[in-house]
């Protein structure tokens, strides 16, 4: 698959991975490669296999077939050093219950190696707009405020890459803004590379310098925003996504089924 | 900074046990786990034995030992294991299992986060149970010796145990099989003759009882209150079997995980 090339060190390279789960192949011969301060979002429709990707990306999810490697550390064999690589938040996971803001962030700071996060917490806080919820409890906040706070936990450590499944799910345009405007700070300051799944093709259009389109499992397509649409005669992501989305509905008119955990591979 | 790999360790599992200690802090009702619970048993099992007591000094005062010396040990093994099964479960109720995985904490640094926190509740919890006995009773603990450590050791160590074995068949089974990390206690305590000897149990249970480390452990405190010593013998076959135990449900735990892994189960719980 056409991935970005370029001179600066590879963060994240995953070749060839693959995950079948009961009912469905999820992911089927996905490569990727993110470059330190690259900002890459990976599109496609529900159930394209986006998410598990992005687990086995994490190390949460192990694939049948490939591997992950972050910083030079293959993730089967080495998960915890490379795994102080990579920050992750998720729009839709709740913060852990009973703990104020600040003591949350500091449990995470420290499974981070941080000894004192109190600088980073601060910096963090400050830094997406939040300086005032630091003494709040995770329950007292709005489900904007979680994802920020989530967002700030995953930066705590300054990690080479940030996963983000959804950053702006549930964020209104004010929010959105100022989530974007921090990340891409935290990118052109950090070298901090992003690796976003999101629905809204106009935010990523506005984050990211490179798109990746998955549909069925597969890398349907790949480059800078405007040359994907290009490449399918579309003025905007949207439309892509929309072509794909109808594709893959004509290809299959029962629809694939989600993958089904409990039911096992 | 960064701190160094044994620092950094350390460093993660007190973070894991500072995150109970806070959840436990702001769930006042959990205190009643480790105080008003032990204290019931306590009242409960002290009384029987105040019943039994009457009017038979010798029997009845042995019996009493038995029953709460065994009570106050059985404590041991079962806050011991349902500290480090509910703190595990605390994650995925809190849908927190996720955001834990991702990060650079290793398994073992994790269940020694929640076994550190697991310890505190359990000095808590005994010595409720202690003095309870010692007030309500005159039963005074310290009269069985440093003879105690060693089995309650043992006992600890067959707590967590039980608890490993939880969380895999959670990992497994999902959020439904949670009840095992209470209900598993139930079938382990009759089986492990903690008031009684293995004789008193019907004949074909008692195949599955002697191979229980902790019955071999309150044999030997029977042993203790009885006045005999330490018990080297029962007290060995407890030792060995509690480490067989402990081998079986790492492996057992590992195993769990890596099918988690494989099937991507943590989809359960985000």
């Amino acid at each position: 698959m056409q991935q970005g090339e370029g001179t600066s060190e590879v963060v994240l390279e995953a070749r060839g991975l693959v995950k079948d789960y009961a009912r469905a192949r999820a992911v089927d011969g996905v490569d990727l490669l993110v470059h330190t301060g690259e900002r890459v979002a990976l599109l496609g429709p529900n159930g394209a296999g986006k998410t598990t990707t992005l687990l086995m990306v994490l190390g949460v999810i192990s694939p049948d077939e490939g591997w992950v490697e972050i910083s030079g550390r293959r993730l089967a064999r080495d998960r915890s050093r490379a795994a102080e690589e990579i920050g992750f938040a998720a729009g839709y996971l709740p913060l852990a219950e009973r703990l104020r803001v600040r003591e949350y962030l500091k449990l995470y700071g420290q499974l981070y190696g941080l000894r004192d996060p109190r600088p980073e917490i601060t910096a963090g806080l400050e830094r997406f707009g939040i300086p005032h919820l630091g003494d709040a409890m995770g329950t007292e906040l709005s489900s904007g405020q979680r994802t920020l706070v989530g967002i700030v936990r995953a930066t705590l450590h300054h990690p080479r890459l940030l996963v983000l499944d959804e950053p702006t799910a549930s964020l209104d345009p004010d929010v959105a803004l100022r989530v974007r405007t921090g990340l891409r700070e935290l990118s052109d300051d950090e070298g901090t590379a992003l690796l976003v799944t999101s629905h809204d093709m106009a935010e990523v259009e506005r984050l990211c310098d490179r798109v990746v389109f998955v549909a069925a499992g597969r890398i349907v397509a790949s480059g800078s925003p405007k040359d994907v649409a290009a490449t399918y005669g579309r003025g905007d992501l949207e439309g892509v996504f929309l072509h794909l989305a109808a594709e893959r509905l004509a290809a299959q008119p029962h629809a694939v089924p989600a993958p089904d955990p409990d039911r096992g591979a | 900074m960064v701190a160094d790999t044994l620092g950094t360790s350390w460093l993660r599992i007190r973070a894991i046990a500072n995150r109970h200690a806070y959840v436990l802090a702001r769930s006042p009702h959990r205190l009643f786990d480790v105080t008003l619970w032990p204290l019931v048993d306590v009242l409960l099992f002290g009384s029987i034995a105040t019943f039994v007591n009457s009017g038979q000094a010798t029997t009845g005062a042995k019996a009493a030992g038995y029953l709460l010396a065994g009570i106050v040990l059985w404590h041991v093994v079962y806050q011991s294991q349902i500290a480090v099964s509910t703190g595990f479960l605390e994650e995925t109720w809190s849908r927190n299992l996720l955001n834990l995985m991702v990060t650079p904490i290793r398994e073992w640094e994790y269940v020694a986060g929640v076994a550190l926190f697991g310890m505190l509740k359990l000095a808590i919890g005994i010595g409720v149970m202690v003095i309870g006995a010692l007030l309500f009773f005159s039963f005074d603990a310290s009269t069985l010796g440093f003879g105690i450590v060693p089995i309650a050791a043992v006992l600890l160590l067959v707590g967590w145990s039980i608890s490993l074995f939880v969380i895999g068949i959670v990992l497994r089974w999902g959020s439904g099989a949670e009840a095992l990390a209470w209900g598993v206690m139930f079938v382990v305590m009759p089986l492990s003759g903690i008031f009684y000897p293995v004789s008193a149990l019907p004949a074909f249970l008692q195949p599955v009882a002697l191979a229980l480390p902790t019955t071999h452990a309150f044999a030997a405190l029977r042993t203790l209150v009885d006045g005999g010593g330490l018990d080297w013998t029962q007290l060995g076959i407890a030792t060995v079997s509690a480490l067989i135990l402990a081998a079986l449900s790492v492996w057992f735990l590992v195993r769990m995980l890596s099918l988690f892994r494989r099937r991507g189960y943590v989809t359960r719980y985000s």
